[in-house]
């Protein structure tokens, strides 16, 4: 009797274990992403949040700030890279951010991709100002999805939390 | 001069920005649907007003565990920023007091950012923006421009709002229209510059730089978010957004951004940790974006509207008025120094000019050497014979803006030879000064001993072809020019003659004199000082006789004059007979009946409209009649009817002169003998009314001007320009 229930609690356990490393692998998690920008003077920042694979190339896009089509071409390699393949955005799409704001957006990542050499980059552009390829870019990796990154351009920091 | 140097930016700054200004107002006349489509949707809290952050938050943080943003927009709609229960964005209007969904906020409409990109930019990014920015700078000074041209134009701030005289509904509508929408588009202009200018950092905006000291964050003692003070006293009114700590970690705060400053509060103490007010610019931006979109307030929206509304009928009626006033300018055929008629024009929008060219073009088909210009290039006229002058007035009497050197220069250019003028005016009654400056023009000129007058002084009220037509009838009789009278009778358009039965007539007394009396068959409205036009010859020749209303008859007093075609013809009519003729209303000779006291003042014939006038005075104005005949004979047809008139109070005092006879006095002595009558009559408002002969009429001008002068301290004209002195001679 002890031991058909040891093996069935060994077997349960075994599943659970199994699901949850499944949903671990296979699975996705949504993270909250806080993006403080600097001070400075000038049109709210379009910024696109992408994943970029090991080799450099964009993955998936993973929130777009700015609404307005219009400025995407401003956005160059990212624009560049989803001119022909076309992508659904209008899901993950928000307000572009103005000097000194910030701005709170939840990104979904896929659990595969977290430690497995993928980057987060933010790309920024500004109308009639410079345009940021690598406002932040940091690789994919737990630690960076819990905590604070600084930016190089119209970001002042990028900070996640899981949500 | 000072007039055109305003009228002439109005203009060059309304040339050098319509087109954009059209573009500009047509886009934002769209835009101020915005803020009212948005106002009318159902995503305000009843409680907004009485709803604190200590009250909000709590509500709010409980109901939506990871709220990240609240924002209070100009409608004051609660929007906040969470996520739902799957984890997936949520964006809601929200009810502060209870957190109740009330809504979810629409994407900004595509046609609405597309025309707002327009407006602000023109779709040239920078370039565009600075275009528009600078056409809203002109736009202002246009705006100011016009306010001055107003004050001018009504002589004082004071009377800005005084009533303004109909010239032409494009020049009317553009100043009582201006005069309403001066406010707002003033402010349009001057908020849209000011965004342009915080756009291109002409006004330096500081961003707020908050510095949070970490090392002096406290974690103790802890506070309830309903109690922090700061929370407290801040109602949503005052809040623009609410930024809530990223994670619980005390470092995090929660940013209050507030109409006018920015907080940073510890989440866990409640301390205020950093309190920065927004800057004088940034302040400045922001009301100017509210007044500039109409976005915080539905009637601002809508008077914005009706405003960029006007700005397209400024341009249009604008343009009408430039056009107008420049066709107007014609070309002379001959040189100021040849020419035998010079017509000098006084006109503020071109009106007076076209009656001028009338004449201008007449005399140029006949042969005559006629030149035509403004008064203000009045010089000399070396081979001029007849001096025509018209001019209407500006503002309160004054001179129009090509006028105003005129006097001055008559002073500098006195003529070499001698010459006739004439002057005629035009004006409007809706105008307390009437003609003033033609007024003072015309006594000007008779003070110059090489200028005689041809003619009194002719008014024009309302762009009366009746009027103008009166003083060409007897402009071109005096100067032995006949005028192609076709033209001045195609003006008067369709001449519609009605019948009148001529009742009874007198036979011619030894000063040729006689009476008549006719009445209308189709009961025509008329009144005594009006005048009757016949047709003698059944041709376009007019002639106009003053008539006296006597019950319901007409009645008529005409001198015999040799081979004279109206008194001619007149004289052969005989009872019951018929007659085509029509009724000229001759609104300037009226009887005052709101005056206290009236004096009349005639010679022979001239008698007539006031014989009528004082059958009608049944209000009890104090009336005195001064008349003047050769002889007694000639007065005894009258005596009988104004005796009775005197016994029934219509008329308190008859003086009588006889020029032949008895004294041998002309009724200028009678009115020099009381002087100081007449003196305190004009000054207590009186009128006094001439009919008679022009040379009549000139000695009397002469001598009340004197009168006036020395006894009121004021010319005759000052009188003349408010309508106490009503004349009707021939």
């Amino acid at each position: 009797m002890n031991k058909i229930f040891g093996a069935v609690a060994a077997a349960l356990l075994v599943l659970t274990i199994s699901t949850a490393s499944f949903a671990q692998k296979s699975g996705s998690s949504k993270y909250k992403c806080m993006i403080q920008m600097t001070n400075y003077m000038g049109e709210g920042a379009y910024i696109v949040v992408s994943l970029i694979d090991s080799k450099g190339a964009y993955d998936k896009t993973l929130y777009v700030m700015g609404s307005d089509k219009k400025w995407y071409p401003d956005l160059k390699e990212w624009h560049k890279a989803f001119a022909k393949k076309k992508q659904d955005i209008s899901a993950i799409t928000g307000a572009s951010v103005a000097g000194g704001d910030r701005s709170v957006h939840v990104i979904e990542v896929e659990n595969a991709k977290i430690n497995a050499g993928y980057k987060l980059r933010f790309e920024s552009a500004v109308e009639d100002n410079k345009y940021q390829l690598k406002d932040v870019e940091v690789p994919l990796t737990t630690e960076t999805l819990s905590g604070k990154n600084e930016g190089t351009g119209y970001i002042r920091y990028v900070r996640f939390m899981p949500n | 001069m000072t007039i055109s140097i305003w009228r002439y930016s109005h203009l060059a700054l309304a040339i050098s920005s319509f087109i954009l200004l059209t573009l500009a107002s047509l886009t934002g006349i769209i835009l101020a649907f915005e803020p009212i489509t948005q106002k009318v949707q159902p995503f305000r809290s009843s409680d907004f007003e009485q709803v604190t952050l200590a009250k909000a938050l709590p509500v709010l943080k409980k109901k939506y565990a990871d709220i990240s943003e609240l924002i209070v927009d100009q409608n004051g709609f609660v929007l906040i920023k969470a996520t739902d229960e799957e984890g997936e964005a949520l964006e809601a209007y929200v009810d502060p007091a209870n957190g109740n969904i009330l809504g979810k906020p629409a994407r900004k409409s595509d046609f609405f950012e597309w025309v707002t990109s327009f407006h602000r930019s023109l779709f040239l990014h920078e370039t565009g923006r600075f275009i528009i920015g600078l056409d809203a700078f002109l736009l202002s000074l246009i705006t100011i421009s016009g306010l001055i041209l107003v004050i001018q134009r009504q002589r004082s701030i004071k009377r800005f709002f005084a009533k303004i005289a109909r010239d032409s509904w494009a020049q009317y509508y553009h100043v009582v229209l201006g005069r309403l929408s001066l406010i707002p588009i003033l402010i349009i202009a001057l908020s849209g510059t000011y965004l342009s200018l915080l756009r291109f950092k002409l006004v330096e905006e500081k961003k707020i730089a908050k510095e949070v000291n970490f090392d002096a964050i406290r974690s103790t003692p802890q506070e309830e978010l309903q109690n922090i003070e700061i929370f407290k006293h801040t109602p949503l009114s005052e809040v623009e957004s609410v930024e809530f700590p990223f994670s619980e970690d005390v470092e995090d705060y929660y940013t209050l951004k507030l109409v006018d400053r920015e907080i940073t509060v510890n989440q866990v103490t409640g301390d205020v940790l950093t309190e920065v007010p927004l800057s004088k610019a940034t302040l400045v931006g922001k009301l100017s974006l509210n007044l500039h979109t109409g976005r915080t307030n539905a009637i601002w929206a809508v008077v914005l509207m009706i405003a960029a509304g006007n700005i397209l009928f400024f341009i249009y009626s604008g343009f009408v008025i430039t056009f107008k006033r420049r066709k107007n300018l014609g070309k002379n055929r001959y040189s100021a120094d040849d020419a035998r008629f010079v017509i000098l024009v006084g006109s503020e929008n071109g009106t007076t000019f076209k009656f001028a060219k009338i004449v201008h073009e007449q005399l140029l088909a006949k042969g005559e050497k006629s030149f035509i210009t403004e008064l203000n290039r009045y010089k000399q006229f070396p081979k001029a014979e007849q001096l025509l002058l018209m001019t209407s007035t500006y503002g309160l009497g004054e001179a129009p803006s090509n006028a105003d050197r005129f006097l001055s220069l008559l002073k500098k250019y006195p003529q070499q030879q001698k010459l006739n003028f004439s002057v005629l005016g035009f004006g409007s009654h809706a105008y307390p000064d009437f003609c003033r400056f033609a007024y003072e023009v015309n006594n000007e000129l008779t003070l110059q001993d090489w200028a005689s007058a041809l003619l009194e002084v002719h008014t024009v009220n309302d762009k009366s072809i009746d009027e103008f037509n009166l003083w060409m009838e007897a402009w071109s009789s005096q100067a032995n020019i006949s005028l192609e009278q076709k033209d001045s009778i195609n003006l008067t358009a369709a001449v519609n003659l009605e019948k009148f039965r001529v009742l009874a007539i007198t036979d011619a007394r030894k000063d040729e004199t006689f009476l008549l009396r006719i009445e209308s068959l189709s009961s025509a409205k008329f009144t005594s000082g009006d005048l009757l036009a016949i047709y003698p010859a059944g041709d376009h020749r007019e002639r106009l006789y003053s008539v006296g209303k006597i019950g319901k008859e007409i009645q008529l007093s005409v001198k015999l004059h040799e081979n004279g075609l109206g008194s001619g013809y007149l004289k052969k009519l005989k009872e019951g007979e018929e007659i085509q003729a029509r009724l000229v209303s001759n609104s300037h000779f009226h009887f005052p009946e709101s005056s206290p006291s009236v004096i009349l003042i005639a010679n022979g014939t001239g008698i007539a409209p006031f014989l009528g006038m004082i059958a009608e005075n049944r209000r009890g104005t104090s009336v005195t009649l001064y008349c003047g005949f050769r002889q007694r004979s000639s007065f005894k047809v009258y005596e009988d009817f104004l005796d009775r008139q005197h016994a029934e109070g219509r008329v308190q005092r008859i003086e009588l002169a006889l020029s032949r006879e008895e004294n041998k006095q002309y009724v200028s002595n009678l009115v020099e003998r009381d002087a100081s009558f007449i003196a305190g009559s004009l000054a207590n408002k009186g009128v006094i009314m001439l009919c008679g002969s022009l040379s009549m009429q000139k000695d009397m001008i002469t001598l009340l001007n004197n009168i006036c002068t020395t006894q009121n301290g004021k010319d005759l004209s000052y009188y003349q320009s408010h309508g106490q002195l009503l004349m009707d001679c021939y």
